[in-house]
């Protein structure tokens, strides 16, 4: 699945501050002093706006459960999203960000490059939206396999018209982020997604709350829990958007309809071609693997997307934070053409990342199933196998988040180089490896299989990605030091296995005779602080370097947050 | 004059002649000091002194070297002293002035070349220190006059030294640079790029445009960035000519550290990285190249080397999952034994059911029947009559055995047409799970409205027959559980297939 995409369908705002600076963002506004200065404050809210988004989905589990409705919703939610990416993201990011900066030194202070822009997005947005809606029923044949009679597309379809609305939102979402960015204030855009969380987490308690069900067969649009829930989401994303008006007025920005293509966005368009390829090459991988988790088991999907999103949890949460200070290093050495620096920072931070990852990877793999069942298997979500197979979905992809977190670095190097050819080029034969491998999950599994199949392919298709990008920047840079960053993988390996293991061998001291969810969470404590310990301490005794920087930077983040 | 003759009133024999500039009518001679006893080196200005011009031109060149007198640099004979007509030398030895320097110990330049060329370090380093000495004297305003290879020796630590000094009359700063870089080309091609050196020595070839051709066309081994600097410092103006000795200086520092490098490398004494493969066969130690276009084919082999090695990874987690998953608890370790031995014998078992298969008839429809609570994997029932034994429909797991929580659960499947039921065959359904067969009115009945057909049967492994007492016309049909398998704890009971046969046509 394509880390952007994804990133962005869990909130609007990971894809602002995860995916922006991928693709040039950083590239143009970190060199403002005042971004270093608001780093911690975003830090705090994207943990914050990770946290809710999270939360409303194990919810959503609770409520629904796992199986067709969830399903038909998760289908239909990113659905807004793909559509949003295709039309503006990847453009938006790399090419309108640059400029909106550029422009606040017009002699207006880029108020009618702004008119312009918001006029032209607004009307395409616009126009997309009804297409979309218009052609909902397309979309779900489209991302549903239902000839194997296990998913339910007219409640896709249902789903989808309440929720396409949301391209519109999220287009002006993006905007003002980019607007407001720009202007250099960067508070309300972080904070808008933990509003849009809020407003979706209230919305599942009056889902909970509204009597009756959704009807399956027949689906009947009237269904008063059907309108709650997509409605309701749909006003979440509205409210983000809503969010960030008052602090726009507030600049003394006054929108206008200003018609006209500013010349200044042609010079881009050939980066934002390739970008636009990217987004469209990886949606081709996210819609096999749609397809093939809706004709294998009900409840695959849903397990899937979540399975998913926990997987990105320790990236988001301390890769990035790790990366904040490195980023803006490397995009800076990459302008400078300094590929010395630029292949040394490169090295350190492939190097930190792996001692930070690979023990979460390895402890992941061991506690999968007790997080699933742990944390998804309240209410209608204990109804089954659902919760632990989400769990074994974890537990099974845990090995690649190594290597997602590298392509996420890669991705980043490429871009602060202006490349945007190669990485396309290498999600190109990432989705090419990705596809057949799906096909090939219902094949040699059981229907109720395939989603582990399918997180174990995705985890692969990184590690191809992973390897192919450092390969690819070998050709472009030169040595990369690579040796060094393979030691550390297998120093790192060697500790995390051993500590995978001892986690291992303490699941057998907790009791089975407990209440199935309490087991789940005794053995998700227990056997990860015996995980994490052992790595430790196998870590600190193998004396590798690298573990240094982390526990100094993890102490800061803990005084840091404990201040706040 | 000769060998052996007296010059300077008598008190310099010379020794020997080492060239002649003749251009200035310079004769570099070794002389011997009679009164201090050792040897000098002298720069003999001949010339007629009724000739005014030469005179004048004599005078210029003692006048430049007698300033000399004041400089002092390794790479430069130090002028002792300088006769002129009147003062030390007298009217009848056909002189206009003599420059005495101070003995340089070593060889001629011109005995250097005569062997051929030198490596580009070891031209480095031969010239580094007379440009610093240039560099020198250009910033205390002094022209050295090093235009003529013959003025030049090699000391035996190897640098190049003005050993005679007295430069041309019209000599300029400019000379001296051009004069460092003909040098250059003369140690780097054994030829001398300049107009007016000495006869014995091969003069540069000219390219079309009427410049010395670069001595990388003459030597190839030269490195461009050498070649460049000899070029560049004798081009007379025009892009890119290097006009200071400081920028000379500078840029052979440069080409110096390269060439050093390279020579080391030839030697052996640094890992290569040349395209040269020194071992010549098919293994080689070197290390990869770092060409890019060499490192983009490597780089598409990997890739596709990659992209092997992920697909069969991926087929090996695949295949564990499946086999790993099914023995998983939550299945139950009975099916697992009935999968994997049901597995084995699948293919001959199939061509049998087919015969048999014949006669029976496809449900149009299957669903859970539970009328007493929910769930129990309502959307894998259609994989107990979808013709696959291998996929299962399978219970929810009780913690307690039936009747605990619900007298039963079972599947109901209904047919386009009544049919004269008489037996209904179960395909490996869980050891230990007990059924009835009942059949109904509809398709979701009360329990008490379907009338039991078959009694309570045992239905453990690969195939059970249910043979009704006697045939039944119905198009509903239900295969009720009353019993589940598996063990205490974790009952559950899987299908995997039923199959429903009427009863023979007369």
């Amino acid at each position: 699945m394509l880390p952007r995409i994804s990133a962005a369908s869990q909130t609007g705002f990971l894809r602002s501050v995860d995916a922006g600076p991928e693709t040039g963002l950083i590239a143009a506004v970190e060199k403002e002093p005042s971004l270093a200065r608001s780093t911690g404050k975003i830090a705090i809210a994207s943990l914050t706006s990770r946290i809710t988004g999270f939360l409303w989905k194990i919810m959503l589990v609770w409520v629904v459960g796992i199986g067709v409705v969830n399903d038909s919703f998760n289908v239909a939610n990113t659905l807004p999203n793909i559509v949003y990416e295709l039309l503006l993201g990847g453009v938006l990011a790399s090419v309108v960000v640059p400029l909106l900066v550029r422009a606040q030194d017009d002699p207006d202070g880029g108020e009618a490059y702004t008119q312009r822009l918001l006029t032209m997005a607004l009307t395409l947005l616009g126009g997309a939206t009804v297409v979309a809606v218009l052609a909902a029923p397309w979309f779900t044949a489209l991302y549903v396999d239902s000839s194997t009679n296990q998913a339910n597309p007219e409640l896709t379809t249902a789903f989808a018209y309440l929720l396409l609305p949301q391209i519109l939102f999220y287009g002006i979402f993006a905007l003002l982020m980019a607007i407001l960015n720009a202007k250099q204030i960067f508070g309300p855009p972080a904070w808008a997604p933990v509003v849009n969380n809020l407003v979706v987490i209230a919305t599942i308690l009056v889902f909970a709350m509204v009597p009756g069900e959704i009807s399956l067969d027949p689906v009947r649009m009237g269904d008063i829990k059907l309108l709650v829930l997509g409605v309701g989401v749909t006003l979440g994303i509205v409210a983000q958007a809503a969010m960030l008006v008052p602090p726009l007025l507030r600049t003394g920005f006054r929108p206008k309809w200003n018609w006209g293509i500013d010349h200044r966005m042609r010079e881009f368009g050939g980066l934002a071609l390739w970008i636009v390829a990217y987004v469209a090459i990886s949606q081709i991988g996210y819609m096999v693997t749609t397809r093939v988790l809706t004709a294998g088991d009900a409840g695959g999907m849903t397990a899937y997307y979540n399975a998913w999103l926990l997987f990105q949890l320790p990236y988001g949460v301390i890769g990035v934070s790790l990366l904040t200070a490195i980023m803006p290093r490397m995009s800076r050495a990459a302008a400078d053409g300094n590929i010395k620096k630029l292949i040394s920072d490169l090295s350190y931070a492939s190097r930190i990342t792996t001692v930070a990852l690979l023990p979460i990877a390895a402890v992941m793999t061991v506690v999968g199933s007790s997080i699933g069942v742990a944390l998804f298997s309240l209410g209608r979500g204990g109804a089954g196998d659902g919760a632990e197979r989400l769990g074994e979905a974890l537990g099974i992809g845990a090995f690649g988040l190594l290597p997602y977190a590298l392509v996420m670095l890669q991705l980043r190097v490429f871009y602060a180089m202006k490349d945007a050819r190669t990485p396309t080029l290498i999600m190109l034969v990432m989705t090419v490896v990705k596809v057949p491998l799906l096909y090939l999950c219902p094949v040699l599994l059981e229907s109720h299989q395939i989603v582990l199949g399918a997180m174990l392919v995705n985890s692969l298709t990184f590690l191809v990605g992973a390897v192919l990008g450092q390969m690819w920047l070998w050709v472009r840079l030169g040595n990369l030091r690579s040796k060094r960053v393979l030691g550390v993988i297998l120093f790192t390996s060697f500790a995390s296995i051993i500590g995978a293991l001892a986690a291992f061998g303490a699941g057998w001291l907790i009791p089975d005779w407990l209440p199935v969810t309490l087991t789940a969470w005794l053995k998700l404590f227990v056997q990860s602080a015996v995980g994490f310990g052992v790595t430790l301490g196998v870590l600190a005794l193998l004396k590798v370097d690298e573990l240094k920087p982390i526990t100094t930077r993890l102490n800061a983040l803990r005084s840091k947050v404990l201040k706040k | 004059m000769a060998p052996g003759g007296v010059v300077g009133d008598g008190r310099y024999r010379l020794l020997a002649q080492l060239g002649i500039d003749q251009r200035a009518g310079a004769h570099f001679w070794r002389a011997r000091d009679g009164q201090l006893r050792r040897d000098v080196a002298l720069t003999l200005l001949v010339g007629d002194p009724a000739d005014a011009e030469a005179a004048r031109a004599a005078r210029r060149t003692l006048e430049r070297a007698a300033h000399a007198a004041q400089f002092n640099h390794p790479a430069v004979a130090r002028v002792l002293d300088v006769l002129s007509l009147g003062s030390g030398i007298s009217a009848g030895e056909g002189l206009l002035g003599i420059v005495v320097s101070e003995w340089s110990k070593g060889t001629d330049l011109i005995d250097v070349i005569a062997d051929g060329p030198v490596t580009p370090a070891a031209a480095c380093r031969m010239l580094e220190q007379l440009v610093d000495a240039v560099e020198q004297a250009h910033n205390h305003g002094l022209v050295l006059g090093i235009d003529h290879p013959q003025r030049i020796r090699v000391g035996p630590d190897g640098v190049l030294r003005l050993a005679f000094a007295g430069p041309m009359p019209q000599a300029t700063l400019r000379h001296d640079v051009r004069a460092l870089g003909a040098l250059l080309y003369l140690l780097l091609t054994a030829r001398w790029p300049l107009p007016g050196g000495p006869g014995i020595m091969q003069p540069a070839p000219q390219g079309p445009n009427g410049r010395v051709v670069p001595p990388r066309s003459i030597n190839a081994w030269v490195p461009q960035e050498l070649s460049a600097l000899a070029t560049h410092t004798l081009a007379d103006g025009g892009e890119g000519g290097i006009r200071t000795s400081a920028a000379f200086l500078r840029v052979l520092r440069q080409a110096a550290e390269v060439a050093e490098r390279d020579e080391l490398i030839q030697s052996g004494q640094l890992p290569p990285d040349s395209h040269q493969d020194p071992d010549g066969g098919i293994w080689t130690t070197q290390r990869p190249t770092n060409d890019p276009a060499r490192r983009r084919k490597v780089a598409l082999g990997a890739t596709l080397l990659v992209v092997a090695a992920v697909a069969i990874i991926a087929w090996v987690g695949l295949s564990l999952i499946s086999f790993f998953e099914t023995d998983d608890g939550a299945t139950g370790p009975e099916v697992n034994v009935a999968e994997s031995s049901g597995k084995r014998g699948q293919k001959d078992k199939k061509d049998k059911e087919k015969q048999v298969a014949a006669a029976a008839v496809t449900p149009s429809q299957v669903q859970v029947y539970n009328p007493e609570g929910t769930g129990d994997s309502v959307d894998r029932a259609p994989k107990a009559i979808d013709g696959d034994p291998s996929t299962l429909w399978k219970t929810d797991v009780y913690k307690q055995q039936l009747p605990a929580l619900k007298s039963g659960v079972g599947l109901s499947v209904s047919f386009d047409k009544p049919i004269d039921l008489a037996k209904v065959v179960i395909h490996r359904a869980t050891k230990g799970s007990k059924v009835e067969v009942r059949v109904a009115d509809n398709p979701n009945p009360f329990l008490d409205d379907a009338r039991v057909v078959v009694k309570e049967t045992e239905v453990s492994g690969d195939k059970v027959e249910l043979t009704l007492a006697k045939p039944t016309k119905t198009s509903h049909v239900i295969v009720w559980i009353t019993k589940l398998g598996g063990d205490e704890g974790a009952f559950a009971t899987s299908i995997g297939e039923l199959k429903f046969f009427p009863a023979a046509q007369p």
